[in-house]
């Protein structure tokens, strides 16, 4: 699904399968692409991390994945004689992150395996949602519950009036 | 034996009421008790008279390393229609197995690949907090040892985006949802409804009943566990909110649609706790069902069992030896 880590979201909603295959093996490519920089003792340059990823891809090719991942702030770069020397940005946790993002984008049958804490919710489901969640807030404070909750503080990311 | 050797192949007919009846009456951790075992019978049973069906009707082929005695006349007669329903029983046990084997193959992958991906992080981080904006929050059941590899335990996976747009509270509830899934080994019941529903088809409806069911018994545990019913609800529903509105493919409904699961996992939440009892009393809905539901599955067991002895001591009696 869309979205992408480490911090901006490029605004790539939904979208058709052809587009979620093409950003599924953009993935893979990224993922391989960081774990080569780790392996690097220091700065590597694109012609480094190609050869190190065995030669399957394009000099241009990398070059494309590297500034992606520039974008995403997972790698950072510094000018070094007439080409850039990049440096992986992303700990482990990034890898990681991008790991399980290929993982959750390639199974789309993965419920029986990976419990998911919520399933997709659909236009009817949100506005009974919402008309639950408001009337339980209605109904006064929960016994133990911390922040007192506004509208506002409810819904922070999300803020669509009405359904 | 006559008609009733098939009906171990229909009696899962019944796992759709049964499944119905039993999220409306009984406790999650029961109904996903019940229904996985009723799914586990009834699939095995049925795959059982498959196969003996499959052994009567084409042992007379030629070439089959059969025994040409197991379809001795007497053997056919207890069988109706035993050459279409030996034959037409071949490609179904074969598709049975070979979906069985692909839900198996798929679920290690999905787990293997999951462990990988967590792999970079340090053991001990619990949960395994992932910087990405997406919101999500995932239970990664964990794999027993192999020669070669020790075993992994299970882990959780929650994206910063996740945690971002909960509270302290909601995040509490959120991780011990999710550390119930674990515990209580909640993928073992829904690979095991899976594997039933490739069996058998008409099995299918118990596959979302479960998955519902683990998901009402983790709330319940979650709510257990925080000590507030209503933290545990709005959790829930805000995780549901922030994820993606939308995203659900919407059918075209002509009546007013069936609530999803979220909203039912919340308005249960927002209610009373579930009544614990193992068995509910017998003069009650909740009551009939569970006995329909044994009587099925006794049912459809004894008939798979009768089947299988009468047509051993058929083909015992018709082999030379």
């Amino acid at each position: 699904m869309g979205g992408t880590p480490f911090g901006k979201s490029l605004g790539d909603l939904g979208g058709s399968g052809r587009e979620r295959a093409r950003r599924r093996g953009q993935g893979q490519l990224e993922a391989q692409v960081l774990a080569a920089l780790h392996h690097s003792s220091g700065p590597a340059t694109a012609a480094w991390v190609q050869q190190r990823l065995g030669g399957d891809l394009a000099y241009t090719t990398v070059m494309t994945i590297l500034s992606r991942l520039h974008a995403k702030q997972a790698v950072t770069r510094e000018r070094s004689g007439r080409a850039y020397v990049w440096t992986p940005a992303a700990d482990e946790a990034g890898l990681a992150a991008l790991r399980m993002r290929r993982v959750l984008d390639g199974e789309p049958d993965r419920d029986a395996v990976l419990a998911s804490f919520v399933s997709a919710l659909s236009a009817h489901d949100e506005q009974l949602l919402r008309t639950l969640l408001d009337r339980a807030a209605d109904d006064g404070p929960a016994p133990g519950a911390a922040a007192p909750d506004g509208p506002g503080h409810r819904d922070p990311s999300d803020h669509t009036p009405g359904g | 034996m006559g008609v009733f050797v098939f009906l171990p192949l229909v009696l899962p007919v019944t796992a759709l009421p049964i499944a119905r009846l039993a999220e409306q009456h009984l406790h999650p951790r029961v109904s996903t008790r019940l229904l996985t075992l009723l799914a586990a019978v009834l699939g095995l049973c049925s795959t059982l008279c498959l196969g003996l069906l499959m052994v009567v009707g084409t042992a007379q082929l030629p070439g089959n390393p059969l025994p040409d005695g197991w379809s001795d006349p007497e053997v056919r007669a207890a069988v109706p229609y035993a050459e279409i329903a030996g034959a037409a029983a071949i490609p179904l046990l074969a598709a049975a197995l070979t979906a069985c084997g692909a839900t198996l193959r798929r679920h290690r992958r999905i787990r293997a690949r999951a462990h990988r991906a967590l792999d970079v992080l340090p053991a001990g981080a619990d949960p395994a907090v992932l910087p990405d904006d997406e919101p999500y929050a995932y239970a990664v059941p964990g794999t027993p040892a192999r020669p070669g590899r020790p075993a992994r335990p299970g882990r959780i996976a929650v994206s910063r985006g996740m945690l971002h747009s909960l509270d302290e509270d909601e995040r509490r509830a959120l991780l011990a949802h999710e550390r119930a899934h674990l515990r209580c080994r909640h993928h073992r019941y829904l690979l095991a409804v899976r594997l039933a529903g490739c069996v058998n088809p008409l099995l299918l409806p118990l596959r979302s009943a479960v998955a519902f069911a683990t998901e009402r018994w983790a709330d319940e545990e979650a709510a257990r566990t925080v000590g507030d019913r209503r933290l545990t609800a709005r959790a829930v529903g805000r995780a549901a909110l922030i994820a993606r509105p939308g995203a659900a493919p919407e059918l075209a409904h002509f009546a007013a649609p069936e609530p999803g699961p979220v909203p039912r996992r919340v308005a249960a939440l927002l209610g009373p706790v579930p009544p614990a009892r193992h068995w509910p009393p017998a003069l009650t809905p909740a009551g009939l069902a569970a006995l329909v539901a044994a009587a099925g599955t006794a049912a459809s067991a004894l008939s798979a069992l009768n089947a299988a002895v009468a047509l051993f001591l058929v083909l015992k009696a018709a082999t030379p030896l």
